[in-house]
């Protein structure tokens, strides 16, 4: 299984989609931002834009990691026959959704480590040890329901499908979550559906916590819930998926 | 007490497989014995895949009972035992030959050595290729070698050239049979009758979900005596020719018409005289293996 993992990230990271969409653009988004806004200060935390910014755009491709690297090469290895391959060796079924999960966690790292490195080089974003270890650790541990929701889409729709539906789902999380703009600017129909999202909670667990903030219990909840539900459907898909008639 | 399973590479029970109201395998009991190479002959539709399948627990029977060297399927695949090549699949395209093939190789709990695997499959000088590089034949090539990495004693192989030139078709079947001298058992499912002739040492027959006939090559051409009358029918109506005396069958191909018979003499006979049909460049061949297969899949 080890080997299994490790050939998995090396698919990934000859993906041009996955560098591009994952690896580059939260980058070059918070290099242009913070240039913009960097400066700015948040009136009600006071913390910097460029904190707030480095929150966002790892949390956005973190979350566009998790989806992109498991709904669409699952819904491919599905319909391209690979996973018949896989399920005629000895390895167990259980074995390939665990490694998924943990090679789309896995591949959630370079986005998240990328965009602080960028922050802390181009805006000196200085946090204390103990504020890194838990935004990095949260916003690491807080894509398990994406990666559920990715594993999902690529167990139930074909690769036509589920590219754009995993786009529309990435994106959509991403705006109406509040890692573009903020929540507080929406439209107020907009905001009461960003507040049940589960990326508005994942995100907004890294921006407490650069304010020096506990993660607020609805938000921890929020997320956890959302683990658990997307979780149980993730399973229950890829059963039916690999179902032997 | 051993079993007479033992003895048996695959043992299949009064096997059916029902898809709905469609009965795809039809009460199949077969034998193979460990260390034959069989070809499961049958036109498309006959059930090998279905049988294929079944065999590596990625279907189940609706009734009856498989045994892979005494055990089910699905501990058989567990153990390893297995290696197959099916119908469709392709790589993921992001990894090379030798990724791919050393990936799938180390999942088997006694592989074959991967520089011999990659020897096997003449994927030698391919080895660092990524597979979104490879041709049609070249893929088929990393799938036999995804086949045979495991080293497992018994192969399948459904339709395993049906993507490859007449070079590769042989090189493949040279492979397959140096695969099989190790000791190894071989079951592979074609429609191409001189596949079946050439690399098997017994032919089963399949059709409409059951084995209509079982022994080697040489065996089943006598066992169905038969002749073919042929000749070029242009656009004239091929209506009647089925009930020209001693006639089973009729196909035309192109503006060709052939008529099996097992009686050409009253055949050609009533043609010229019963007919009005203008038959030109006529031509009367003995029973071959294709023949013999025709007239055993033949719609009943």
């Amino acid at each position: 299984m080890p080997h299994y993992l490790k050939i998995e990230l090396l698919r990934m990271f000859r993906n041009k989609r996955y560098v591009i969409f994952v690896v580059v653009f939260p980058v070059v988004f918070y290099l242009l931002y913070s240039n913009l806004w960097g400066s700015e200060v948040d009136q009600a935390t006071g913390v910097k834009a460029s904190v707030i910014l480095m929150v966002s755009m790892a949390a956005y491709g973190a979350l566009a990691a998790s989806i992109m690297s498991s709904a669409v090469p699952w819904a491919q290895e599905r319909q391209s026959g690979w996973l018949r391959q896989l399920q005629i060796t000895p390895l167990p079924g259980w074995a390939i959704i665990t490694t998924k999960l943990i090679a789309s966690m896995l591949l959630v790292l370079p986005s998240l480590l990328l965009v602080g490195l960028a922050a802390v080089l181009t805006q000196h974003v200085s946090l204390p040890v103990g504020e890194w270890f838990g935004l990095i650790g949260s916003l690491w541990i807080g894509t398990i329901p994406f990666v559920a929701l990715g594993l999902t889409i690529g167990s139930l729709l074909p690769p036509d499908t589920a590219q754009p539906v995993a786009m529309i789902g990435m994106f959509g999380l991403a705006l109406l979550g509040g890692l573009w703009f903020p929540v507080d600017i929406m439209p107020s129909a907009m905001k009461s559906i960003a507040h049940v999202l589960p990326s508005y909670d994942y995100a907004s667990i890294g921006w407490n916590i650069v304010a020096g903030d506990a993660p607020e219990t609805s938000a921890v909840l929020g997320i956890a819930g959302w683990a658990v539900a997307l979780g149980a459907l993730a399973v229950l898909a890829y059963r039916r998926a690999t179902i032997r008639a | 007490m051993p079993s007479v399973d033992v003895m048996n590479a695959i043992a299949f029970n009064g096997v059916t497989k029902k898809y709905g109201d469609v009965v795809a395998v039809d009460g199949l009991t077969l034998d193979i014995p460990v260390g034959s190479t069989v070809a499961l002959l049958g036109p498309n539709g006959a059930g090998k895949s279905t049988s294929i399948n079944m065999l590596l627990g990625l279907l189940r029977p609706t009734t009856g009972d498989i045994k892979v060297f005494g055990n089910g399927p699905d501990e058989a695949v567990t153990r390893g035992d297995i290696g197959a090549m099916l119908q469709e699949g392709s790589l993921i395209p992001e990894l090379t030959v030798r990724e791919s093939v050393d990936f799938i190789r180390r999942l088997y709990p006694d592989p074959l050595p991967l520089d011999e695997v990659l020897r096997m499959a003449d994927l030698t000088d391919l080895a660092g290729r990524r597979a979104d590089k490879l041709s049609g034949g070249q893929t088929q090539r990393v799938r036999f070698a995804l086949a045979i990495a495991g080293g497992p004693k018994l192969l399948l192989l459904d339709e395993p050239t049906a993507a490859m030139d007449v070079e590769s078709r042989r090189s493949f079947w040279d492979n397959m049979r140096a695969y099989a001298a190790q000791g190894r058992t071989i079951v592979f499912a074609t429609h191409y009758l001189e596949e079946a002739d050439e690399n098997s040492d017994r032919v089963v027959v399949i059709a409409r979900g059951q084995v209509v006939a079982d022994g080697t090559a040489a065996e089943i051409k006598s066992g169905v005596a038969g002749h073919a009358v042929s000749f070029r029918l242009g656009s004239q109506p091929a209506a009647g020719l089925d009930a020209l005396p001693g006639v089973s069958a009729v196909e035309i191909q192109a503006d060709r018409v052939t008529v099996r018979t097992n009686d050409p003499d009253a055949t050609v006979e009533a043609l010229y005289r019963k007919t009005t049909l203008d038959v030109r460049d006529l031509q009367i061949h003995g029973a071959d293996l294709e023949d013999a297969f025709l007239a055993l899949t033949k719609e009943s």
